[in-house]
């Protein structure tokens, strides 16, 4: 078993329109290590979102070979993608994401829902786990309509990582944030990190993408950098 | 100026969409269609007062029997003492009608009579175009015998001779002085072709000889129908009191004339103008959810424009033009087809009738349907329009513009797109429930069974005037003749004579079983039945089967022979578990309670001899031979290889011999004579059946509309699901979980009044409540199926949409 979660070979992901073809992703190979935490930038029109799309198995490749924690995943079924989606993978929306009319406790868990293996119990506890994570607790009986923009991002947070997934997919996460309730969710993806999860996200704020270990820069389809990001590494070394 | 630019905005908007735009107008067409053409044939039908000056006060007056409206006729004196003592009436006059027998040079035919009191022609006041009504002074015995004739007759008898005063007319064989012409198209109070005075009076005509008339009134302005009835009510109980025997049960009750047609059947009528309200809000919850889903995909548009200071009032005038524009055009193509539909309805209605219909069924668009299309026309762009417009613009427009989302603007229209399918689903079940039990009543009333065969038989008519065949003898004498006469015809070897067919009203006497003891005097506590007269031979070549005992033949016949065949349902009803055969019955007279017992000879099956939807048409019946109750009218019958001609030529020439005089009138096959009498049931199933098809057809798409809709503006929540683990079978159970509800939640309600209404109509229309529960369950399962099926196919389609494509979908 190695140490990858992630390996990409060759990936493409062609879009078709109106006998015009798109090249969102163009032969892309990449590997991420457990536990690595990496930041995705790239200009609008890049293929940042579409890559990290088909690594959370939301979206299929035209062409090329995907291994998630060992196992090619590039040609499963819908049902297998979407198993593996529950389990394995956490996502953290630009917009949040949360379900309008459900409660707080309600969205976390909706993730486990869609679980066979867990009892009730079980549920209600790595919800509250995770809403105590992200210092939600207060909060489990509100509706989404009712929290500021922060407080939402850190129930979605709570969301994403309940399942105690491999993975977590962060688009954009601090978006729809102002600085101070940015800063609060990005040092949350950092505790994340330091408790053992790895994370990949998509980001503009080059700020931002100093926070991880690795910065990955993709401009028209293709990984054009990839390499250590001085801040993150410092603040290691210090 | 802005008017003209949001009109432009509106039409550029539809013309973007043609799609949208031709079904918006077409669900709006067929629903302002359907229901004003059903509101306007119900008036013209039920409702509209007659054509003259004071026609919606004109009052017919009936019997009941027992408290049970029969629209029986009225006896002479009954009506005398309902004339005397009546208050709240301008004019009270009586008639009878009856076919007659016209002869002059122009030929020999039947026509309809109406001999009246003098005052008939003040209701409507109408002038003859020449000569004069009849007076007073020759409304009695021993008057010389005139006549005024209708347009019609004096074009085609007298080829519209100006010096037509004064010429001798027979009818029935009696001559009569024609003393006026009545302008065309004048038919009044029924459809008469020509009007007599009604000469018989109190002085010369017995109670007991039991003189029949037709009672009409011109109510004052301030009296109620109710007010009538109340009086009628205590006077006939005085006469009842009075007259205990003869006017047992005898009651009487007020009726406008045209509502005679549907008397007994309100409840169906009233059911029908129900599934058209509903109808036509179904059509306007359609376009109106159209209309809706619309309003969200341009919610960011009003986003925008609210952003730069658009007005709330404008905003929702641009939207309701949307509404006037699809409204008025749908309205107009709907318009149209109820012009073209009720322009069939005239000669769909005509065929009701051998002769005419009521003259005042004249169906096209008048006043009424002009009114209640613009007012139903008002209320649909209402509907349709003004919800969509306050929902769009009451939304969240800073969440819309900052997520470039539907944001909180879909989660609202969500919550109306539940409520618009709950509505759909409880419309739709409703209509069909009230369409499907008229739709079985009239199927069933078309496959029943009368108890005859009823197929290649040749039906006539033949009226023998009384004032020629005044005795039974020479009634006999008649019959006698004519089978002889035909005896010789191959044509006629299957000859078939009776007062009426099974399938057509006959005769309801009173009866008495023999050993049997009934309860109170008078003839109301004896059962009735229908006493049909037939002459040997008849039941045998009907085919009504034989179950004991014998036919009729020659020997019942002779002289001081009292015999009856029975019915089996009159058996199970009067007889309990007793031998019929060998019993004796007796049929107690209207006019005279004569005690003569039959015996039974025969068991036959039961016949049905009403319209088989009627609730008479369990009544048990009695047959008797001819000869031993001779009757002036009969049905001619025979059963045919080929055409119908040649059969009835050689019927006319064998009556006419015997009687140049006679004319025989209705010949036709029987099963379409059948076919006709249930005519209007069969239309008004035709009708209710396009209903249903519509109200399905618009629940079926309306309900695709609406899932379809919900689920475009759920596909980012579809998307964020499948993004947190949830499979296909996830999603899809989630959707149909939540169909499932709504389609309970509307079908329960649905079902409810559906079934009340059904019910309601069950008594007139003989559907049991089994098949009326029957109905209700296949109806719910093909409601379901429709729901489940409209909301499975956009559920697929957007899970064949991959995740990252939903999540981001706008």
């Amino acid at each position: 078993m190695s140490d990858l979660i992630i390996k990409l070979d060759n990936m493409s992901k062609v879009f078709f329109a109106d006998d015009l073809e798109t090249h969102a992703l163009n032969k892309i190979s990449l590997e991420v290590a457990k536990q690595e935490y990496i930041a995705i930038s790239g200009p609008s029109g890049s293929g940042k979102s579409t890559l990290l799309s088909v690594l959370g198995l939301l979206d299929t490749a035209t062409d090329g070979h995907y291994h998630l924690a060992d196992h090619l995943v590039s040609n499963i079924n819908k049902t297998e993608r979407a198993r593996i989606r529950n389990r394995e993978i956490g996502f953290i929306f630009q917009s949040f994401n949360l379900i309008s009319d459900l409660t707080v406790e309600e969205n976390v868990e909706l993730p486990l829902t869609y679980r066979t293996d867990l009892s009730k119990s079980q549920c209600k506890d790595k919800v509250s786990n995770a809403l105590k994570k992200v210092n939600m607790l207060h909060r489990v009986s509100h509706y989404p309509s009712q929290l500021s923009g922060g407080q939402q991002q850190r129930v979605a947070i709570a969301r994403a990582i309940a399942g105690d997934p491999k993975l977590i997919l962060a688009d954009e996460p601090t978006g729809n944030l102002d600085s101070k309730n940015a800063h609060d969710v990005l040092q949350l993806l950092d505790e994340l990190h330091r408790d053992g999860a790895t994370i990949c996200m998509v980001t503009h704020d080059p700020r931002s993408a100093q926070r991880a270990q690795r910065n990955i820069e993709v401009l028209d389809g293709r990984i054009v950098l990839d390499q250590p990001t001085t801040l993150n590494n410092a603040a290691v070394s210090a | 100026m802005h008017i003209y630019s949001d009109i432009k905005y509106t039409l550029r908007g539809l013309a973007k969409k043609p799609g949208f735009s031709a079904l918006a107008i077409l669900v709006m067409a067929s629903g302002i269609g359907l229901s004003v053409y059903l509101f306007s044939f119900m008036n013209v039908m039920l409702f509209k007062p007659m054509p003259f000056e004071g026609g919606e006060r004109f009052i017919q007056v009936f019997t009941s029997q027992n408290g049970s409206r029969i629209q029986g006729m009225l006896n002479l004196h009954d009506y005398h003492e309902i004339k005397q003592n009546l208050t709240g009436v301008s004019t009270l006059s009586a008639y009878r009608n009856q076919t007659v027998t016209v002869s002059q040079q122009g030929g020999t035919r039947r026509v309809e009579a109406t001999d009246s009191r003098a005052n008939i022609f003040s209701f409507t006041q109408t002038q003859p175009i020449i000569g004069r009504t009849f007076s007073e002074a020759e409304d009695k015995v021993g008057a010389p015998r005139v006549v005024v004739i209708g347009y019609e007759l004096w074009q085609n008898m007298f080829a519209g001779q100006a010096n037509i005063l004064n010429q001798s007319l027979r009818i029935d064989n009696e001559p009569h002085q024609i003393i006026g012409v009545m302008p065309e198209d004048y038919f009044f109070p029924y459809n008469a072709d020509l009007w007599r005075p009604l000469r018989d009076n109190i002085e010369q005509v017995s109670r007991e000889a039991n003189a029949q008339v037709r009672g009409l009134l011109l109510r004052d302005e301030d009296t109620s129908i109710t007010e009538l009835n109340q009086q009628l009510k205590l006077i006939m109980q005085r006469l009842e009191a009075r007259y205990p025997t003869a006017n047992n049960g005898i009651g009487a009750y007020a009726l406008t004339p045209n509502m005679i047609s549907a008397d007994g059947g309100m409840a169906v009528a009233y059911t029908m103008h129900i599934a058209a309200v509903l109808i036509l809000i179904l059509a306007s919850v359609n376009v109106g959810n159209l209309l809706l889903s619309r309003a969200v995909e341009r919610s960011h548009e009003t986003a925008i424009r609210v952003a730069l200071g658009a007005p709330k009032g404008r905003l929702i005038s641009q939207l309701l033009w949307e509404s006037i524009i699809i409204c008025s055009l749908g309205g107009f193509i709907g318009l149209c087809m109820i012009g073209w539909g009720l322009e069939v309805t005239q000669v769909i209605t005509n065929q009701f009738y051998t002769d005419r219909p009521p003259f005042w069924w004249q169906f096209g668009i008048d006043a009424y349907t002009l009114k209640l299309f613009f007012a139903f026309l008002l209320a649909t762009i209402l509907i349709t329009g003004l919800l969509p417009a306050l929902k769009s613009v009451n939304g969240d427009f800073n969440a819309v513009l900052r997520d470039g989302t539907r944001g909180a603007l879909g989660k609202n229209a969500g919550r109306l797109n539940k409520l618009l399918v709950i509505g759909e689903i409880f419309l739709s079940i409703t209509i069909l429930l009230v369409a499907a039990v008229i739709i079985i009543a009239s199927k069933k009333a078309t496959e029943a069974n009368y108890g005859a065969n009823i197929d290649n038989v040749m039906v006539s008519r033949v009226q023998l005037p009384d004032n020629q065949y005044d005795t039974a003898e020479r009634k006999v004498a008649f019959v006698n003749t004519l089978k002889a006469s035909l005896a010789s015809a191959p044509q006629f070897k299957q000859l078939i004579i009776a007062s009426a067919l099974p399938g057509m009203i006959s005769h309801r006497p009173s009866i008495a079983v023999e050993g049997k003891e009934y309860i109170q005097q008078g003839k109301a506590s004896y059962p009735r039945v229908n006493h049909i007269a037939v002459s040997a031979g008849s039941l045998k070549h009907l085919e009504i089967g034989l179950i004991a005992g014998r036919y009729f033949n020659l020997a019942d016949d002779q002289p001081n022979t009292h015999t009856v065949i029975v019915t089996q349902s009159f058996v199970t009803q009067f007889m309990n578990t007793e031998q019929p055969i060998g019993k004796r019955v007796r049929v107690i007279n209207d006019s005279t309670d004569t005690l003569q017992w039959a015996t039974i000879v025969g068991v036959v099956e039961h016949t049905i001899q009403t319209r088989p939807n009627r609730i008479e048409a369990s009544m048990p019946s009695i047959f008797q031979p001819y000869s031993q109750t001779p009757r002036d009218s009969m049905v001619i019958a025979t059963r045919i290889n080929g055409k119908i001609t040649p059969t009835a030529n050689t019927l006319r020439q064998a009556v006419q011999t015997i009687d140049p005089q006679l004319a025989i009138y209705h010949v036709e096959l029987y099963n379409a004579a059948l076919a006709r009498y249930m005519a209007p049931l069969a239309f008004v199933s035709n009708i209710l059946g396009l209903f249903g098809l519509a109200s399905f057809v618009l629940a079926g798409c309306g309900i695709y509309g609406v899932m379809s809709n919900t689920i475009v503006q759920r596909l980012q929540e579809m998307g964020v699901k499948r993004a947190l683990g949830a499979n296909e079978h996830h999603i899809m159970r989630e959707f149909m979980y939540s169909s499932t509800k709504q389609l309970l939640w509307g079908l329960i309600p649905g079902l409810g009044i559906g079934i009340a209404l059904g019910f309601a109509m069950s008594t007139t229309l003989n559907v049991s409540l089994f098949e009326l529960l029957s109905i209700a369950c296949i109806l719910t399962v093909g409601l379901a199926g429709v729901v489940l099926i409209a909301t499975y196919i956009p559920t697929k389609r957007a899970l064949d949409m991959e995740p990252s494509h939903a999540l981001h979908y706008q």
